[in-house]
């Protein structure tokens, strides 16, 4: 943008009347942050904080505010402030929600906010999310090629070839973002922390639906499993919570109808 | 990766974790199909025999004994049991035993027994009946 535009721009914003901007509107919030600092007491405890807010000011943007001006103690995972890396999933009012992409004008009275559930806590809202990657890995979330590599010949260069079709098949299962709200939601996985959970599952299904990929056998005997697919009572709460619309519910039960096909063949095949 | 999981403890009884769950299919195939009875055949069964003709509004002689049995007691009879009775009876046995297993009810393995037994034993006496009426 040249020095121009940017006058031009602010002679432009100057000129607009205050009532078309309502992003300056601030007004103070009160949030509620529930802390738990080991090194001095492993009793959880409620901590309230007072912050100027605007319409545009996300709980993450909060966050930062309470770290950065009013209490540096606060300990809390974030990293891209776009809803792409997954770090920031903390609970507010009791539902998991990734903090950059909840804004506070949507929360009238009692903010609270809490670590994820269901997640052994560290400190403040930080997480150990050490089980969700052990499941994430069960389940082998890569393509699995039965060809290896072929060495890279510079006149015939071999891609792999996918058509539009074949891509719609999964592609909406391959937006997830490891940020684990799902697994906070989920009910079962809060009763049985064995249970590969909700995105591990969408992740299997989703390579298993990829046309390049040939690992959905080594998969299944992960699905096919008490603790894999067998687990889930399709609650759905999931899929209601999934910040990028993945539809976990969905990919699961469509897992337990591979995995019943999956006991079918083996029982035929002996 | 490994590192993590070599420090869980559970991550040892690998076997016994990987087995796969040959019944579930089972189960869960008997919840589905008593699940779609439930919703298609149950309402239309409840308003016949305990609405409309309770309310006299067909005709008495269209459920008399004799049309009954020998509506009941016949190929189709037995199929009608088999959709009505027994596959919800699964169905609800499944949905009982995950309740149970959700507000943490008994043990699952115990339940599971108990629940698709009871379902079991149940079908086996409705779908008896109709046999036996039709034996007789």
């Amino acid at each position: 943008m040249s020095t121009d535009q940017i006058t031009a721009k602010r002679v432009s914003t100057d000129n607009t009347s205050a009532n078309n901007i309502s992003t300056n509107h601030t007004k103070t919030k009160h949030i509620s942050v529930k802390r738990y600092l080991p090194d001095s007491s492993t009793e959880t405890f409620w901590q309230e904080y007072d912050l100027p807010v605007d319409d545009s000011t996300s709980l993450l943007d909060a966050l930062n505010h309470i770290k950065e001006q009013l209490d540096s103690t606060l300990s809390y995972r974030w990293s891209c402030r776009m809803a792409i890396c997954g770090s920031c999933g903390v609970m507010v009012n009791g539902i998991p929600k990734l903090g950059c992409k909840t804004f506070l004008r949507d929360y009238e009275g009692d903010i609270r906010i809490e670590p994820l559930a269901h997640f052994p806590v560290q400190r403040d809202l930080v997480v150990d999310m050490a089980i969700f990657l052990e499941h994430l890995a069960a389940v082998k979330p890569y393509l699995i090629d039965d060809n290896p590599v072929k060495p890279y010949d510079p006149n015939a260069p071999e891609t792999y070839r996918q058509t539009p079709e074949q891509l719609e098949r999964y592609k909406q299962f391959a937006n997830c973002i490891n940020c684990g709200l799902c697994y906070s939601a989920c009910p079962q996985f809060g009763l049985n922390q064995e249970f590969l959970g909700p995105a591990a599952l969408t992740l299997a299904h989703r390579y298993n639906l990829d046309s390049r990929d040939s690992g959905k056998k080594e998969r299944m005997a992960e699905l096919n499993r008490h603790d894999g697919v067998w687990s889930c009572t399709f609650v759905g709460f999931c899929s209601k919570v999934c910040p990028k619309n993945v539809d976990p519910a969905a990919a699961v039960n469509q897992g337990k109808v591979e995995a019943a096909k999956h006991t079918l063949i083996a029982l035929f095949k002996g | 990766m490994n590192k993590i999981a070599m420090n869980k403890p559970s991550m040892g009884q690998n076997s016994a974790q990987h087995k796969q769950a040959f019944d579930e299919p089972l189960w869960w195939g008997l919840f589905s199909a008593g699940g779609v009875c439930f919703a298609i055949l149950l309402p239309a069964v409840i308003l016949f025999i305990a609405v409309l003709l309770p309310l006299g509004l067909l005709p008495a002689e269209e459920l008399s004994y004799e049309r009954a049995s020998s509506l009941l007691f016949s190929v189709p009879g037995f199929l009608f049991v088999g959709a009505v009775v027994c596959l919800p009876l699964f169905h609800a046995a499944h949905r009982l035993r995950h309740g149970m297993f959700d507000i943490s009810v008994g043990n699952d393995a115990l339940n599971k027994k108990l629940m698709y037994g009871s379902a079991a034993l149940l079908s086996l006496l409705a779908l008896g009946v109709v046999v036996a009426g039709m034996l007789s």
